[in-house]
């Protein structure tokens, strides 16, 4: 077994809330998570300030992306037209098993041995790298984030950045082991290690494979976005290029994908634009230098047709920036490893349910004190709150509840609709409490409130509530 | 006590509607929605009884009433139209008070106050202005500035006993920060985020008064 | 215009068939707000006389760290060039694809039909482009014929020559203008800088895969 904090097996072995727990009191990962969450926000403002009317931009580009997903089955049809004349071969996996079969068998058809990997996480979702290697394939992650995860048999801890969750001084120990290179921790010399490495993997590769962070319907373009040159490598190098996409990453037109870069970098990185957009219209044309001989594209649901069909199908409408991520004050505390799945953070939340089945990911969308920053920041105004309270009323009905929450609730509801019964109750609560109070403070609370007092103190009810004083009030003052 | 005070001396009469309970918060925020509708609908009825504004003085549950009451009635058609007419007389204390003369209430009151901006005020209702508004207006007042000032404190509802440890860790960050502050007092709008402020800061031994905007003003203007 | 070399059916797939049927059928209760973002849209920024690009296209090309040089005459571009070139292993887009009769300084170079080896060892990428986008200091590079996509890739410094025709204020702009001559091109990439990664503590490294040094001469 791995003994890298987000390997997979040691991960499955624990709940959310022991994950949430080790992570809190993992000093590492605090120290990696502030050195890197601070910088999120202000990138990202002054980003979004450079773009005239970015709010315009952002209502458009939301507008689009629901309409889309209300067109979704004819655009997929038009998307994979345009793709065939394009010269690309479409194929459609219903499920990250058949993902993985369809790559393999493109791979094997076309005798391919070295594969080169951009950063794509629908690779992640289908564990794509173990079906590859699996089949004797050799397989290289070019990403340098992802490269350093492949290297110390890690998981990405986030969306657009993977390797948050590790300090340089732990990325140096890791190429020192590994890679046999003296120990550096200057990041610098880190990357020169990685680039002289992968340098020569292009150059062999046989199969690049990537996403897709956009596919345009009225072209058959696929959008890459990228910084470090690797996404370009590996689409020019080698002879056979696949691509990953889900079902959701469609926009109509080119003045659509416009808008919608004109967001991407700015609420990912705090960049303009990345270094490379790079548009693909299918494999290398004659008269042509470079690019592959044969492209393939996998159009992928695993659970996305599910999660269309439900409460949560805007979710779909998801770019993949990262910025909810990086507003969650949950994520800041825990880092991505503790949400235990692919996706992380609030759209993690809400994907994750969509993707297992909520009986499989029923914690991930109470992780949440509905604060509301990932609403705000995200490029196209997604309402994860509301998805993630329609997630937890599934869970309830789905889901085994603790018996005494929900006799509880169910309790205090009925005592909430009736108020004789309430002022009763209440009355009541407030002499247990105040008898316990010391100071009119409770230090110590039983049973489920303990988890309040391990944190904090808890202030005793007056002796009066609001209305009785109220009324004496009121009362007095007619008197007078 | 001290809200309707304030509202009194702003010239309002204020009128406490008898057999209000709750909003429904806590058990619509845990997805017990069947539950949490026999709550709504019995408080609904209460507020439908009345009229003029719904003045609240809680940021959480000013939103429930305003944008939660339509999602979780949706259904029954007549429930969402008195939900609806609901949600428009639906005002949070601080916003009322500011659009309704709480700038000029001659208010006196020395102290360097750290304001906490809840969630639900701040992004749910989008009242961003008007709490530091009304205590600008206050002669004597200072603000006092913190860093991630508009981040969450961690309480969240039943996520502050759910997920304790990350409550704790997140209200951990926002007391660091106020204590760096300098400030003397600590404010905010909503009940919820004040009892776990509140709280944490007397499980640490601070000297720092919390209190409701309310209170505040009511002090200042006494 | 050059079309691809098979083209294939579509393949009614039993996954393709399924996946589409459940799509159709979420529709039915997809719960997908219904959003009214006015009738505006994003419009192409004002923009006056050529040189009010260039001027623009060169302040965000050097705020990404691209230098960017604005030469009055073709000899001067040449010049430039022989600089930055002389001595130095180069790998260019054909003699046709480059303006200013760029091509008499690197007339030595290796080119895209050059073995993969020789292209990998070059020093220097020498291309022209196909836009220049004012608003991000991009270069528009059309994988065309003659005008192979390495040149621009595996060399540590890409110089690229622009005309004054070329700029555009916006991608959109370029999208537009350029719809047929895109099409033509399996290959269209904008590049915005050298290349970088920032995924170690989100400290920025430039030069990973991509060129580290990023040149633009800009011709009468």
């Amino acid at each position: 077994m791995s003994d890298a904090p987000g390997s997979p097996e040691r991960l499955a072995l624990l709940g959310f809330g022991d994950r949430a727990r080790a992570a809190l009191a993992d000093r590492q990962l605090h120290v990696a998570l502030d050195r890197t969450t601070a910088q999120f926000g202000s990138r990202r403002l002054a980003a979004l300030a450079t773009l005239d009317d970015a709010d315009a931009v952002r209502d458009r580009a939301r507008a689009t992306k629901m309409d889309a997903l209300r067109g979704l089955g004819d655009a997929l049809r038009m998307f994979e037209r345009r793709l065939t004349e394009n010269g690309a071969r479409v194929h459609w996996a219903e499920t990250d098993a058949d993902a993985n079969r369809i790559v393999v068998d493109i791979a094997r058809q076309a005798g391919v041995r070295r594969v080169v990997k951009g950063k794509t996480m629908v690779s992640e979702e289908t564990h794509l790298n173990g079906a590859l290697e699996g089949a004797g394939l050799e397989v290289v992650e070019t990403d340098l984030g992802e490269y350093i995860v492949q290297l110390g048999h890690d998981r990405p801890s986030h969306i657009i950045a993977p390797i948050v969750h590790m300090t340089r001084e732990q990325v140096g120990r890791l190429m020192h082991e590994r890679l046999q290179v003296p120990y550096s921790d200057d990041t610098e010399t880190l990357a020169r290690y990685a680039r002289e490495r992968l340098r020569a993997a292009f150059l062999r590769a046989d199969m690049g494979i990537t996403g897709a962070n956009f596919g345009v319907v009225e072209n058959g373009a696929i959008c890459l976005v990228t910084n470090e040159g690797n996404g370009r490598m590996v689409t020019t190098l080698p002879r056979v290029h696949v691509v990953m996409m889900g079902i959701e990453k469609l926009v109509p037109t080119m003045a659509d994908l416009d808008r919608f870069l004109k967001l991407l970098a700015r609420s990912a990185t705090g960049q303009k634009l990345t270094a490379y957009t790079t548009l693909l219209r299918g494999p290398r044309r004659t008269g042509e230098d470079g690019g592959p001989d044969d492209m393939h594209v996998v159009i992928l649901d695993n659970g996305r047709s599910s999660i269309l069909a439900g409460e949560t199908a805007e979710i779909l409408g998801c770019i993949r920036c990262g910025a909810c991520l990086n507003a969650c004050p949950v994520y800041k505390n825990i880092g991505g490893h503790a949400y235990g799945a692919v996706y992380m953070g609030p759209v993690g939340a809400i994907v994750t349910p969509g993707i297992r089945g909520i009986e499989q990911a029923a914690e991930l969308p109470g992780a949440s004190s509905l604060c509301g920053a990932c609403r705000e920041v995200c490029p196209i105004r997604l309402d994860i709150p509301r998805m993630l309270l329609a997630l937890r009323s599934a869970a309830v009905r789905l889901t085994p509840q603790p018996i005494a929450l929900r006799l509880g609730l169910k309790a205090f509801a009925r005592i909430a609709s009736r108020p004789s019964v309430y002022r009763a109750a209440m009355s009541a609560m407030r002499r247990v409490l105040r008898a316990r109070a010391r100071d009119g403070w409770i230090t110590r609370a039983p049973g489920l409130a303990a988890g309040w007092t391990r944190f904090r103190d808890f202030k005793a009810p007056a002796a009066q509530t609001f209305e009785q004083q109220w009324r004496a009030r009121s009362t007095a003052r007619r008197s007078s | 006590m001290a809200a309707a005070r304030v509202l009194e001396r702003l010239g309002f009469e204020v009128v406490v509607p008898d057999g209000l309970t709750c909003c429904g918060q806590p058990a619509y925020n845990a997805g017990f929605q069947d539950d949490a509708r026999l709550v709504v609908r019995h408080t609904l009825r209460v507020l439908a009884a009345t009229d003029g504004p719904i003045v609240i003085p809680s940021g959480s549950c000013a939103d429930m009433l305003t944008h939660q009451y339509v999602e979780l009635l949706k259904d029954d058609p007549e429930d969402l139209e008195r939900a609806r007419r609901l949600a428009a007389r639906c005002r949070e204390f601080s916003q009322f008070v500011a659009e309704n003369g709480g700038m000029d209430l001659a208010a006196r009151l020395k102290a360097r106050v750290a304001y906490h901006p809840s969630c639900h005020l701040l992004r749910g209702l989008g009242v961003r202005d008007q709490p530091r508004a009304l205590l600008r207006a206050i002669d004597g007042v200072e603000s006092a500035p913190f860093a991630d000032q508009e981040e969450c404190c961690g309480f969240g509802g039943l996520f502050s006993i759910k997920n304790a440890e990350i409550s704790g860790s997140m209200l951990d960050r926002k007391l660091h920060a106020i204590a760096a502050s300098g400030a003397d007092r600590l404010v905010s709008c909503d009940l919820g985020c004040l009892m776990h402020l509140e709280g944490g800061l007397r499980r640490r031994g601070a000297a720092i008064k919390t209190q409701h905007l309310a209170e505040l003003i009511d002090e200042a203007i006494t | 215009m050059a079309r691809p070399v098979d083209c294939e059916e579509i393949v009614v797939s039993d996954a393709r068939t399924a996946i589409l049927d459940r799509i159709d059928r979420a529709l039915k209760t997809a719960r997908i707000p219904v959003v009214s973002a006015g009738a505006r849209g994003v419009q192409p920024g004002e923009f006056g006389p050529s040189g009010t690009l260039i001027d623009r296209f060169v302040a965000e090309a050097r705020a990404l760290g691209v230098e960017a040089f604005v030469e009055g005459s073709p000899d001067a571009v040449r010049a430039r060039l022989a600089l930055l070139t002389d001595g130095r292993r180069v790998l260019a887009w054909n003699p046709d694809r480059l303006p200013y009769g760029a091509d008499a300084v690197v007339s030595g170079a290796a080119r895209g039909s050059s073995p993969r080896d020789e292209q990998a060892a070059a020093d220097v990428g020498v291309t022209g482009c196909h836009g220049a986008i004012a608003e991000t200091g991009s270069l528009a590079l059309l994988s065309l014929p003659g005008c192979p996509r390495a040149a621009s890739l595996l060399p540590p410094l890409h110089v690229a020559l622009v005309r004054p025709d070329n700029f555009f204020f916006g991608m959109g702009d370029f999208f537009e203008a350029r719809t047929d001559q895109i099409a033509a091109a399996s290959n269209c990439t904008f590049v915005t800088g050298p290349s970088r990664t920032a995924d170690i503590e989100l400290s920025l490294t430039i030069g990973v895969h991509g060129p580290a040094r990023v040149i633009v001469i800009v011709g009468p």
